[in-house]
Formats: C-alpha cells, structure tokens, sequence
C-alpha cells in the first residue's frame, strides 16, 4: 500500500520541475531523521539488548532457545498465542468491514458519531475496559442473564478462549475500522453502479468490484491488529483462563518474577521472528494485481 | 570558684547523657527531631489505598524529622535490578512479597543494620537479614455459606476433596509464588511437607489439577473479590483483606481460619542507595505502634508491632490476624524451601498456570 502511493507521488511533479525537484527530494530525506531516530533509539536500540541478553545470560550460548524449545508449555503457549490472535482478526474484519462501510455511505454527522463510538473506547483505560468485560461474560452477568431470560442454559464465557476473543477485538477494533475507512472513502462508488448497469447482480458488484478494491484496507487493518494482538497481555490475563494465558504473560513472569532476562529475552526474540515469518508468508497474499483498481486521487 | 565546678559537672553529665542518648538503641516510632533536614528519601510501594496509607503512616516520621519524602511504584525487582546493575539507585526503601528479600539478599537488597531499628515489637519470625515485616495478612479460605449449608468445609483438605465438597475453587494465580497453598495441596495430596523436595512440587501440582478444569485462578486481588461477590466459585482461597471487602460488601462467605496462609510484605532497603541511614530511620519509623496502628486503620491490614491496637470496625476486626487464638492457628510456609528451589518451583506452578 505505502508503495503504490509514493509511486503515484513519483510520476508527475518529479519529471515537471526537473532537477530542482530531486535536490528537494533527496533533502526531504531529513524530514525523517527524527522519526529515524526515535525508532533507533526507543526500539532498535533496546531490541538489541535484549537479543543481546537472550544469548548472553547467564552464559554465552543457544541455553535459553534450547530452553525454550525443549519446555512443552512454552511451545503450546506459542502456538494458542497465534491462534487466539488470528481469531481476533478474523472477528475485527467480520465486525468492522461492515462498520466502515456504512462509516462511508452515511451523511457527515451520523459519521462523526460512528467514528466516536469506535474511539471512545480507547479513551478508557485498558484495565477499566477489561473489568467491565469481567461483569458482562462473567456466569452470573448480564449476557448469561439474558440468555438466561430467553431459556437458554448459561453460556461459559468468562476464562474461555471465547471471552479472550471478545474482549480483545472490542479493544483492537478500531486498529481494524480506521485503516478500512480510509481505503473504502477512496472508493468511487459510481464503479457499482456501474457495474450494475452492466448487468451484474448486487452480490456480484460487491464480490467483483467493491471487495477487491477494499481489500488493501483489510490487510492493512488485518496485519496491525494480528501483530497487537500477539503482544497482548492484560486482557488475556484477566478474562481468560489458564487455557488462554499467552506468550506475554510467560515473559513477564520470567522477567518480573524471576529477574530471567535471558529466557524472557529468547521468548521475545521467538515471537518476533516468528511474527516475520508468518508475515513474509502472508506477503504473496497483499501484493495480488488488482486489474479492477482505479487510480485514486 | 564552686559555681564554676557545678557548671563543669553539670556540663560533663550533660556531655555523657548526649553522647550516650546518640549511641542508645532506637525506639520504634521514634525520630530526632529535624535530623534528616534538606534529605530526600523515596519509598516504593504497591501503590492504591495501600501505598497511601504507608505514607500516612510515615506522616509524623516526615514532620519531625524534616525529610522530603517521595512516594513511587509498584514494587517491580526487575526495575529495581536495573537500578542496582547502572550503580544509580533512586528507591530507598522498598516494599517487596513475601520472597524477593530472601532470595535477593546481598544482591539486591542490603543486610539491614538492626542496632538502627527497634525490632523488639514485631511478631517472631518475621525478621530476616535483609527485611523486617511492612504488615501481615493471610490466605484464608472463603467459602459460600448458601452452598455448604449443613456440611461446610473447615481446613484446606477439604477444599481440596471435590467428593465430599462438589463446587468450582478459586486460588491464587497471580503469578507470584504461593509456597503456603502448594504446601497445602501437598499434604492435602497425602505428602509430609517435612523434608519436602522437587518433586512434592509435582505432586501438588497434580492435586489441584484434580480439582477440574473448571477451577478459577484470580489474577488480582479485585477479581478474587468480584468472584466472592458475584458467587462464581464456591470455595476460594482469598487475601483477607479483599476477603473482609467482599464480605462487608454482602458477598456470603464466611471464612475457615484452621491453617489460614501467613503471609506478609516487606521493608528492604536496596544496595547502593545514597544515604542508608535514613532509610534505617524511615523504617524504624515505620515499624513504630502509632504508625502502625495508622497503617491498619487506613488499610486494614494487621499491625506488625505487637502492642497496636487500631480503631477499626468489627467487620475489620474480624479479619485482622494478630488476635492470639488466630495466631494458634496460621500456618507458615517452609520459607528455606521456596527460597532455595525458588526457579523450578515458580516453572512449575507458572506451567499449571498456562494450562499445561
């Protein structure tokens, strides 16, 4: 997505000005530097140390990925955490393409109260937000009350998996929504007319036209809110079980409780490639040609 | 020429009473007055009602001795780990469990001076080389009295026999290690917990597995509380202080107090800080009968001076574990076992707790 519009950017004013231009360009480098710098500095920098550390403490060695790889829960852990996050996706993309779709057809006030409903949320605080999940999923709260009501059989949520999906994806939902708004606004929506006036059904528009060009919105949504979702901690911790503990927890009880900076470091190392791993596999997916797609602007 | 000599003598008693009031031994509570003038000390705490109500325990500490004191948190060992390894130390005196001054000792913590601190008040058994108590509490098992009219449950055993007590349990999982309730679950098991090893560890493990899939672990004290409210589990081992708030709340609990968990924080002082006699002064301050009779009142947890006797409510009272006959039955944990087999037995209880 970033490249396709950079490219747009290149073509036009760049061959206009001439010369001029590239000095501007190769001085615009600078503008980054800050940005640059922070991300040495705040990230790059301490990824180091850490990485660092996992091969280096208590001595030098492949110790604590041995460790990691020869400790069963480490592994099950490893694996329910990206399991459980791909189940968030895939409930943040089912909840929010519809949202952002209508975020988009709606008038300027009604869209201004779609968008505060998604951010309101954010404004709360993490632990707050979960507790009020606690209440909601917990056996004697509210939903089980009506499911009750209507004679049903209590629902187990709360220390499910479930309850972890749910609370989750209400948290990172917006990560989800924003990035497919602001393909979906891109969209001129004359295309489906279009298409309807060649002859194709509603389904069809949808599935030919609209879908494919909305999809870079959800990869981008997709990829953000699978990569929060992977380091999340409270959330997990306070409505799952021991069934739905993931990876975070295991590192922070290795480093909080037991000052383990070697083995907290190699879990997070093993996350981190296996999250570029996972994403490199997924790559193929984002770059398909879209021969439908209409230049933006 | 005999006023001159009066004047002398006067002068040299008055020399020796000094000299000597400066090298006798300290009075918990007790502080000379301006002696930490221009000082600033930082005190590391848990944070909420409790950290607040340590502060304003410390609050005739602060006003006569002159100190600014600052107030930081939570309590975290690997920040503080941090601190210690870059040489520069910013938390003075330091609120940590039941374990990390045991195992930390010498490295993190420094050996406490106790010719610094009055000790002589505080419950026996408490003191260890690098800590004094901060308070006491316990692990007590609640259980629902709607649930176990007839028949209710009156020791650990039973909360851990499903046969003769159906019902869902909840314990501690808060990732911090519990050695009081594992060795419960031991015994429980049919273990000794005399000459315990690693593998007892496994065999407790084993037992509260046994009490099915549906068993809760509470991550924080407020949900441990919201369960006894709301009555999602049936039996749970709970902090008596979130106990006491739940039941004062109307949750219907009522608490088994055979073998009920003793369990404290406690008041370190790192290595390294900058001036170590005045954390001295801050936690013989601390450990004084009016500050903890502060301490209790604003937070409800037991006094460690054994003298104290806080206004507190009855519902409080009931849960303060500093009353003899609770005394007669606490059960403290093998604290030289947890501290030596610290690592494999977090690993192990920390596998229970990802559901493995």
């Amino acid at each position: 997505m970033v490249a396709r519009a950079s490219d747009s950017r290149d073509t036009g004013p760049a061959v206009a000005a001439g010369d001029r231009w590239r000095w501007f360009r190769r001085q615009a480098f600078w503008l980054v530097a800050p940005a640059l710098l922070l991300l040495v500095v705040c990230l790059g920098l301490p990824l180091a140390i850490v990485t660092l550390r996992s091969f280096s403490e208590p001595q030098w060695g492949w110790q604590n990925y041995a460790w990691f790889f020869g400790t069963p829960v480490n592994l099950t852990v490893l694996q329910r955490t990206f399991v459980i996050s791909a189940w968030v996706t895939l409930a943040c993309v089912i909840a929010g393409y519809p949202y952002a779709y209508v975020m988009t057809v709606v008038g300027p006030k009604m869209r201004l109260v779609l968008i505060l409903c998604v951010l309101v949320p954010f404004w709360v605080s993490g632990v707050v937000r979960t507790l009020a999940w606690v209440i909601l999923l917990q056996d004697s709260g509210v939903i089980n009350s009506v499911i009750r009501g209507i004679g049903l059989g209590p629902v187990k949520l709360i220390r499910t998996q479930t309850g972890v999906v749910i609370g989750m994806a209400q948290v990172l939902l917006p990560f989800m929504i924003l990035p497919l708004y602001s393909v979906m606004k891109a969209i001129d929506l004359r295309l489906l007319q279009a298409a309807r006036s060649l002859g194709a059904s509603p389904a069809r528009a949808f599935a030919q036209v609209y879908l494919p060009l909305s999809l870079p919105g959800v990869y981008a949504g997709a990829i953000i809110v699978f990569i929060l979702a992977l380091g999340f901690y409270i959330t997990p911790a306070l409505l799952g079980g021991p069934r739905s503990t993931m990876l975070s927890t295991l590192i922070q009880n290795q480093v909080l409780s037991l000052l383990n900076w070697g083995r907290g470091g190699a879990m997070g190392v093993v996350l981190l490639i296996a999250t570029f791993v996972l994403l490199a596999l997924a790559a193929p997916l984002s770059r398909q040609p879209h021969k439908t797609g209409s230049k933006r602007q | 020429m005999k006023t001159r000599i009066g004047q002398g003598i006067a002068f040299g008693l008055l020399m020796i009473t000094t000299a000597a009031l400066a090298q006798s031994k300290p009075v918990a509570g007790e502080v000379a007055e301006g002696s930490l003038k221009d000082k600033t000390l930082t005190f590391v705490s848990y944070g909420g009602i409790y950290q607040d109500g340590q502060i304003a325990a410390l609050k005739e500490f602060v006003d006569k001795s002159g100190v600014k004191l600052l107030s930081d948190g939570p309590t975290e060992i690997s920040k503080l780990q941090a601190q210690v390894e870059s040489g520069n130390v910013t938390w003075d005196v330091v609120d940590t469990g039941d374990f990390a001054p045991y195992v930390y000792c010498g490295k993190l913590f420094q050996k406490l001076d106790l010719s610094k601190i009055d000790t002589s008040n505080i419950p026996e058994g408490q003191i260890s080389e690098c800590s004094v108590p901060a308070m006491n509490y316990g692990v007590v098992l609640m259980y629902n009295t709607e649930k176990y009219k007839d028949n209710p449950p009156k020791s650990w055993k039973d909360f851990f026999d499903i046969e003769k007590f159906p019902g869902s349990r909840a314990l501690e999982g808060s990732g911090d290690l519990s050695g009081g309730m594992i060795e419960q679950a031991l015994l429980a098991a049919g273990g000794s917990v005399e000459n315990m090893t690693v593998a007892d560890i496994d065999k407790a493990v084993e037992k509260v597995k046994s009490l099915g899939p549906d068993t809760i672990f509470w991550k924080t004290g407020a949900d441990s509380q919201q369960l006894a409210e709301s009555g999602e589990a049936d039996m749970i081992a709970m902090w008596t202080g979130r106990a006491m708030t739940a039941v004062k709340n109307g949750a219907k609990y009522t608490p088994v107090w055979q073998d009920w968990l003793v369990v404290m924080d406690q008041m370190t002082i790192p290595m390294g800080v900058k001036d170590a006699d005045a954390a001295h002064a801050l936690i013989n301050a601390y450990v004084g009968k009016s500050a903890q009779e502060t301490l209790a009142k604003t937070t409800s947890y037991t006094p460690i001076h054994k003298d104290a006797k806080p206004e507190v409510d009855e519902a409080t009272a009931a849960f303060m574990t500093n009353t003899p006959d609770k005394l007669k039955l606490g059960y403290h944990q093998n604290i030289k076992f947890w501290v030596k087999n610290f690592e494999v037995a977090n690993e192990k209880w920390n596998a229970l707790m990802a559901g493995n």
